[in-house]
């Protein structure tokens, strides 16, 4: 499925009509528009604990319930079920088959036509060669004019037609592909493209799901399907759906099922979905754990039935199939201003002929009518007439203008287009780049923004999550904390002492996919029943964790057949970690369905009826379930995060086991394990079955149910009796504080942003690197503004002191440590210039407790004050909108799903990649990038001095020297292979120096390969380059009998051999593409002027050899190459010896290298010095 | 998937034999692992040149070492060249410009006798130029105011469109036609020596082989050529093909540059110093009219081609600033050494205090 392909897809106009009408509607139209703009907010920054809710499981009993919200008809599609004449009777719904192609044989020449036309370059081009097509102006021959625009207009199209090939064949695979649908009360085959919407469609085992589908019935009796979104969001683990009841027991080919969903219109948000379903007169809600989206894969399911609601291009996949964002890089910007001066220069140019050619003309005013290379009257006809000549004032227009066409490179419009193949070089190295593949996840580095490439090589600040991205985000369950007994396992023999508990069910061994760490002495006393009390926490203590969650166990099969692994699939790799962890110790979860789970407790299977769920959200930051226990009793079991635990939990019981449980918490927490706390208490009836009904009504309620849902858990949670506390260590990913280490040596600011707690922060602060021993910590940590300001008062006067006490490579600097509800009254007022300068002062900056939305506004505060790159690096959802605030924004393609990816401008696996990616390939690339915009100002500039000097001397009316297909040529052929070929492959430095020395990163911060110093120096070099190419032929060649050929395919041989030549200079690292592409280059134009000469028909006949065969010529070449490089050849060579550049030392240290290993080695070992 | 029909088995030995290795160990099918090649990593075996101080000094030198001989030898070279030059427009014709332009395009007798000096011997072959200035032979329109494709062919001799205002003559094709054509130079010379013998000149081959062969036809005819009402210069004999009209050819070879020479003959005898060279000139042709000037030039040829001190005292100008700097470099060198690749001139060695 080519989801990556962008596509905006239009909605069909016939059903926008509706939405019109609704602005007029009634209170229901614009609930429901309020509830829409909370579902794009929802999209935009889904907090990661938010999991999807299966509302449908346990709203499933009391479903019949009514109470109903109509969603409005204006609103709202209506599908008949299993009616799709119906269905597509009034509206004519979006058939199921897809186009992601752009264009159709017909329209490509067209639309792609007007696709490219709206690049900028492209407008000039067009409005250069129309200019050039009036008689008055006609500068080129129409073949000239236009070829090169019909070469790039051709270039662009054959790689549009070719991707659009591709996307067709994708969509003819897609569309041909075959489903069961219900057709005359038979399930047949039929082709995904002819799916329409309201049909009924049945899915086996691993079949991919061609549309978005409400769920009917599936296999499993309690409506159950597990679904795999890899294609969707790309997590791999399986999510469940749910049939609703009503709906389960119905044989579709059996009893004509005759119902009516009311549906929203078609929307991008994948995680929400809003219905009503009206069945044998049953008003059922359907949410979004009801409907499976297209792309989707049925697994562990033998069958489902469906019903189609929303088909082709309005399905939420394909509705979400948008493309990179686009960003512009700040080299590209500053060169657009570098472009405007030389627009500058080529009106002045301009005008300068212009005003001469007016005063020659006004000299020569009386002689203009007979002059015979003039001629202003046309005397052949009877009555002599003007001929060509439209008045004083219009010459000089027209001259203008011309002189515009013939000197129109000098806006180097083609350096857009070698930008662009360029960044696409770079992107090809980056993403084949074997240092940056990631073995665990198989992923390579991806390239989603294709402009910013550069942008890497000047990157100031980084902005990092933690979780998933420093760290693996792979939950490992550590120690335990049950009843004020902290099972930190001392006794824990570490020596492969690894618990594999298993269980026999049919003569086969299940186990648990993952093996964890065990405490002796809690396996030993977990082991023992559960008499004593002690034992009955224990007992309850793993109960929680094996039932407290949404985890669904899967069964895998081994290569040995008697053998089967438990595979617990889940959302959140924390809950994996608890539920592994509670079958290590004897309570495995064997089976989840909606309304049970089964737990296998020390060999007993033991079920539990699962009377409710609250999910966690980031409000209450915890969960609970209601657990009909066998022997009758009803639990309601909690579990989240210790700040909002300790609040409901009944302190007055255990007192001593609150404060121990607390205290194990700090210790845990401090060494950077992340807790979560559990508490537990019986409900009595009259408490539950108050409990039971107030939930009903809240999760059959369709507006606001989410918040009444939570104000049921928020009475339900509370006086609880505390059982225990687990730590779970993510842990670090691999090469972390070295990364983070080379990072800061590249004076590059680390800042990690985090959701976890303060402690947490800190000691991953210190394993990571980042924080060391001898950094004073400046910590913020206030609850209103007034202490804010005190507290940021007193932490500037402190960190003064790091910047005043002089050597900040000393180790003496500051760490500011500031957390999420300081930020909150920080952020957007007049404190934040205080907390910017703070940061400033401090080497570390750590954010702990932040919202996704602080994050970006992080960001924010050093995006507005400096001018300096900022990149962002995350991996869930909650960090996407600072990835899109920063410069530069990378995700991680890791366990949170793949939010953070689509938003991003690169992907990569690993944090340590981060790396090569910017000491490497971005210092590379901005290398590259920098000189490559110069050498192309440069080149375009001295071509368009040399036909300038030459205008002054054919009285000022564009006679151009050079023939015009060499001037045409010159930068599509002649010159443009070696800047590309240089701008891609050539290399500064060796992977190894820049990563031995990080500092030389320090070359892109401070802009050293692109600034006005050395616009202007290339300028200035331009000029004088252009007048040795142009003033020594003519001092050569003056009074003799040169032609005007000649003496032009002198010129464009100088101009192209001195460009490069230039280049050549300039070259570092010399491969054999890069010997061929300049010396070809220099080939090739000699071929061309030979080929140009050989045509009989051109003025120009056998010019170039009649030159070639005069000595004359041949010093006047070699005179000019040497002539206009010495000034710049010298320069270089005075500032490398006298003033080397870091990247120069380096080099040579590189070429030189034996006797500076030593010196070098000697160096490596002070103190690091940042 | 967990299947809850499984009959439960009450005794599950809880052993600690299991833990076995970590599953999931087969290996990766489709691994995305980018295929390492030198190209992919960027580590094509390349040549790195770093510029020593021994290499600058060579190169300098090296230039010096090429460009001072190659400057004396032009220089030699020029200064060997004999070279007469005679402007003759105003020698010729005195009066006031109107007077002049008048004349000039009058049926008067234009015959004007001219003596020259040789100073110098001159070996044959001399060359004879007529030398135009500020005769813009490049100006735009009439650069572009010619059809080659009826030069070549007779088929084309309707192609005339680019020749306006020169293209017809009485509704019919003027071959060649266009202002190039048009104002073809017609001044003529013939020379005597003092002692009243007469100079041939020879003018064969004047013109390009190349433009004989291909680009003017050998069946295509001057026709209609000065018919208009305004004679721009020199009349062709219609009974000889523009491929023998080498006048024609050499003068539409445009020049570069609004000074410049055409080639009008050869001498092919040597003329010894102090000799004097009687010049009886047809002055045809019309400069007056915009100031323009008219030479008469004798000049022999080196390998280099005509007189020009140019190329040698540029040569020697590069090659005296290359010899400058390579000294200036030794000196810097010696004076300032610095040890190539020294870590310890970096940036963050070199101030530890940092930025």
């Amino acid at each position: 499925m080519s989801l990556d392909d962008a596509q905006i897809v239009n909605v069909n106009p016939q059903q926008q009509s509706p939405d019109t009408l609704q602005n007029s509607s009634s209170h229901d139209g614009i609930q429901s528009k309020s509830w829409r703009a909370s579902s794009v907010q929802e999209v935009g920054f889904v907090d990661f604990g938010s999991k999807s809710v299966p509302q449908g499981a346990e709203s499933e009993g009391f479903s019949m319930s009514m109470s109903h919200r109509e969603i409005n008809n204006e609103d709202s599609r209506l599908v008949y079920v299993n009616d799709a004449l119906k269905t597509n009777e009034r509206f004519e719904f979006a058939g199921n088959s897809i186009r992601t192609a752009k264009y159709s044989v017909l329209s490509f020449l067209p639309r792609n036509l007007f696709e490219q036309f709206h690049r900028v370059a492209y407008i000039y081009f067009l409005i250069i060669a129309i200019l050039n097509q009036l008689p008055q102006l006609a500068v080129f021959g129409r073949g000239a004019s236009i070829l090169p625009l019909s070469i790039v207009l051709l270039v662009t199209a054959v790689k549009d037609a070719y991707e659009d090939w591709r996307r067709h064949r994708s969509d003819r695979i897609e569309n041909n592909r075959m489903s069961f649908v219900l057709v005359n009360d038979r399930f047949q085959q039929k082709k995904w493209k002819d799916i329409q919407v309201g049909e009924i469609i049945r899915f086996s085992a691993n079949d991919t799901i061609p549309c978005d589908i409400v769920l009917l019935s599936t296999s499993d009796p309690t409506g159950v399907a597990y679904i795999q979104t890899i294609n969707l969001d790309g997590e791999s683990n399986l999510k469940t759906r749910y049939a609703k009841l009503e709906t389960l027991s119905r044989v579709p080919e059996k009893d004509r099922m005759n119902g009516l969903i009311k549906c929203e219109k078609p929307n991008r948000n994948i995680y929400g979905f809003h219905a009503t379903m009206e069945i044998d007169g049953k008003h059922l809600s359907l949410g979004p754990s009801n409907i499976v989206l297209r792309g989707c894969v049925l697994k562990n399911t033998n069958s489902a039935v469906g019903v189609a609601v929303y088909a082709g291009n309005e399905t939420k996949a394909m509705l979400n199939s948008s493309g990179a964002p686009s960003k512009r890089s700040r080299l590209e910007t500053r060169m657009n201003r570098e472009i405007i001066l030389l627009s500058v220069f080529l009106i002045a140019l301009c005008t300068v002929v212009s005003v001469c050619a007016g005063v020659w003309l006004g000299r020569h005013r009386d002689d203009l009518d007979m002059l015979p290379f003039y001629r202003k009257m046309d005397y052949s006809e009877p009555v002599a007439e003007n001929y060509n000549y439209s008045g004083f004032g219009m010459e000089i227009l027209f001259t203008f203008l011309m002189s515009v066409i013939v000197f129109q490179i000098m806006i180097p419009i083609s350096l857009y287009i070698s930008m662009e193949l360029v960044r696409v070089g770079q992107a090809y190295f980056m993403i084949r780049d074997d240092k940056m593949y990631d073995e665990t996840s198989n992923s390579r580095f991806q390239c989603r923004a294709l402009n910013i490439n550069e942008d890497l090589g000047q990157i100031k600040y980084v902005f990092s999550d933690k979780t998933g991205t420093l760290t693996e985000n792979k939950m490992e369950f550590k120690y335990a904390s049950i009843l004020g007994v902290d099972y930190s396992g001392e006794g824990t023999d570490f020596d492969g002492e690894q618990r594999g508990y298993c269980i026999q069910v049919n003569g086969q061994v299940w186990r648990p996919k993952m093996m964890v760490k065990v405490d002796k002495v809690l396996l030993r006393l977990s082991q023992t029943g559960n008499n004593m009390k002690a034992n009955e926490q224990i007992y309850d203590f793993f109960l929680a964790l094996a039932a407290c969650n949404t985890i669904v166990p899967i069964v895998v099969d081994t290569s040995d057949p008697s053998e089967k692994l438990v595979d617990y699939q889940g959302e959140s790799p924390d809950e994996q970690a608890l539920v592994y962890a509670a079958a290590a110790y004897g309570f495995m979860l064997m089976e989840r369905t909606s309304g049970h789970i089964v737990i296998d407790i020390q060999g007993e299977r033991q079920r539990f009826n699962v009377l409710g769920m609250h999910e966690f959200d980031s409000d209450r930051k915890r969960m609970s379930v209601i657990l009909g226990c066998p022997d009758g009793t009803v639990k309601v079991i909690v579990k989240g995060a210790d700040s909002s635990m300790f609040k409901i939990i009944d302190k007055s019981r255990n007192l001593d086991v609150v404060r121990a449980t607390e205290s194990h918490l700090h210790s845990y927490s401090s060494i950077g394990l992340r807790t979560l706390v559990v508490g537990m208490r019986e409900l009595g009836v009259p408490e539950f079955e108050q409990w039971q009904s107030s939930y009903e009504t809240a999760s059959t309620a369709v507006m606001g149910r989410v918040a009444l849902l939570r104000k049921v858990a928020i009475n339900l949670e509370n006086n609880l009796n505390i059982v225990g506390a687990s730590a779970i260590e993510d842990r670090l990913q691999m090469g972390v504080p070295e990364a983070i280490e080379s990072l800061r040596k590249a004076d590059i600011k680390v800042w990690v942003l985090t959701g976890d707690k303060q402690e947490t922060a800190i000691s991953i602060g210190y394993s990571s690197k980042l924080l060391t021993s001898n950094m004073s910590q400046v910590v913020i940590n206030s609850n209103s503004k007034e202490s804010c300001r005190k507290s940021l008062e007193d932490a500037l006067i402190t960190s003064r002191k790091f910047v005043v006490s002089g050597d900040p490579h000393a180790g003496g600097s500051g760490a500011l440590i500031i957390d999420g509800t300081s930020l909150v009254y920080i952020l957007d007022s007049e404190l934040e210039e205080q907390l910017f300068q703070l940061a400033n002062n401090c080497a570390v900056v750590l954010c702990c407790r932040v919202a996704p939305l602080q994050k970006a506004g992080i960001v924010a505060l050093i995006k507005n004050r400096t001018d300096d790159m900022t990149l962002a690096i995350g991996d869930g959802a909650n960090d996407v909108s600072m990835i899109q605030m920063a410069d530069v924004g990378i995700g991680i393609s890791g366990q949170e799903g793949r939010q953070a990816v689509m938003a991003s401008d690169f992907a990569m696996g690993q944090f340590r990649f981060l790396v090569p990616l910017l000491l490497v390939h971005g210092h590379w690339n901005y290398q590259r990038m920098g000189y490559m915009i110069l050498y192309n100002f440069y080149r375009n500039a001295v071509f368009v001095l040399v036909l300038f000097w030459y205008v002054l001397f054919t009285g000022f009316t564009l006679t151009t020297a050079v023939t015009e297909w060499s001037s045409v040529l010159y930068s599509v052929l002649y010159t443009s292979v070696p800047t590309i070929v240089v701008a891609i492959l050539d290399k500064d430095l060796s992977r190894r120096s820049l990563l031995t020395y990080p500092q030389l990163y320090g070359a892109g911060q401070r802009q050293e390969s692109y600034n006005a110093k050395l616009f202007w120096l290339t300028i200035a070099d331009t000029l004088w380059q252009s007048i040795v190419v142009f003033f020594v032929p003519l001092f050569v060649y003056w009074k003799s009998d040169i032609d005007g050929s000649s003496l032009g395919d002198l010129w464009t041989l100088a101009v192209v051999f001195l460009v490069n030549v230039h280049l050549a200079m300039d070259v570092i690292r010399w491969s054999w593409i890069s010997h061929a592409s300049i010396w070809g280059s220099i080939i090739a134009t000699c071929i061309c002027v030979i080929i140009i000469d050989i045509i009989p028909m051109l003025p120009g006949y056998w010019a170039i050899f009649d030159l070639a065969s005069k000595g004359s010529f041949w010093i006047c070449l070699l005179g000019i190459q040497i002539a206009a490089i010495v000034p710049r050849f010298g320069i270089k060579m005075f500032i490398q010896h006298c003033k080397p550049s870091d990247i120069q030392i380096a080099r040579e240290a590189e070429k030189f290298g034996n006797s500076m290993e030593s010196r070098g080695a000697e160096i490596e070992m002070n103190p690091p010095r940042r | 998937m967990s299947n809850p029909a499984t009959p439960m088995n009450a005794n599950a030995p809880s052993s600690s034999s299991g833990g076995a290795g970590s599953p999931d160990s087969a290996p990766r099918r489709n691994s995305k692992r980018p295929k390492y090649s030198r190209f992919t990593q960027q580590e094509l075996p390349a040549c790195k040149p770093i510029l020593t101080p021994k290499w600058v000094i060579s190169a300098f030198m090296l230039v010096t070492i090429v460009f001072i001989p190659i400057g004396l030898a032009s220089l030699f070279a020029s200064r060997d060249v004999v070279e007469i030059i005679d402007r003759y427009d105003n020698a010729c014709l005195q009066g006031s410009k109107s007077e002049k332009v008048q004349f000039i395009q009058s049926n008067a007798n234009k015959t004007c006798v001219r003596s020259l000096t040789v100073r110098k011997r001159m070996k044959q072959p001399i060359y004879v130029y007529y030398q135009l200035d500020s005769f813009y032979q490049n100006h735009r329109r009439y650069v572009k105011s010619r059809s080659d494709s009826q030069l070549r062919n007779r088929g084309d001799e309707n192609q005339t469109s680019d020749c306006k205002p020169e293209n017809d003559a009485n509704g019919m094709a003027i071959v060649p036609c266009g202002l190039v054509a048009w104002s073809l130079f017609n001044d003529t010379y013939s020379f005597s020596t003092g002692s009243n013998q007469q100079l041939p000149v020879n003018k064969r081959h004047i013109s390009w082989k190349s433009d004989r062969e291909d680009k003017f036809g050998s069946d295509v005819f001057p026709k209609n050529f000065q018919n208009g009402s305004l004679i721009g210069g020199g009349r062709l004999n219609e009974s000889l093909p523009l491929s023998e009209q080498e006048d024609l050819i050499v003068w539409m070879r445009t020049a570069a540059l609004p000074t410049f020479r055409k080639l009008y003959g050869k001498i092919e005898v040597d003329i010894e110093a102090g000799e004097t060279i009687n010049v009886r000139l047809e002055n045809n042709y019309n400069t007056y009219s915009f100031s323009g000037k008219k030479k008469l030039v004798l000049s022999t040829t080196s390998w280099l081609g005509g007189k020009n001190n140019f190329i040698g005292i540029a040569y020697l100008a590069v090659g005296g600033l290359c010899l400058l700097l390579a000294t200036t470099f030794t000196l810097i060198y010696l004076v300032k050494p610095r040890h190539l690749g020294d870590p310890t001139y970096l940036s963050w060695n070199r101030n530890p205090g940092g930025h």
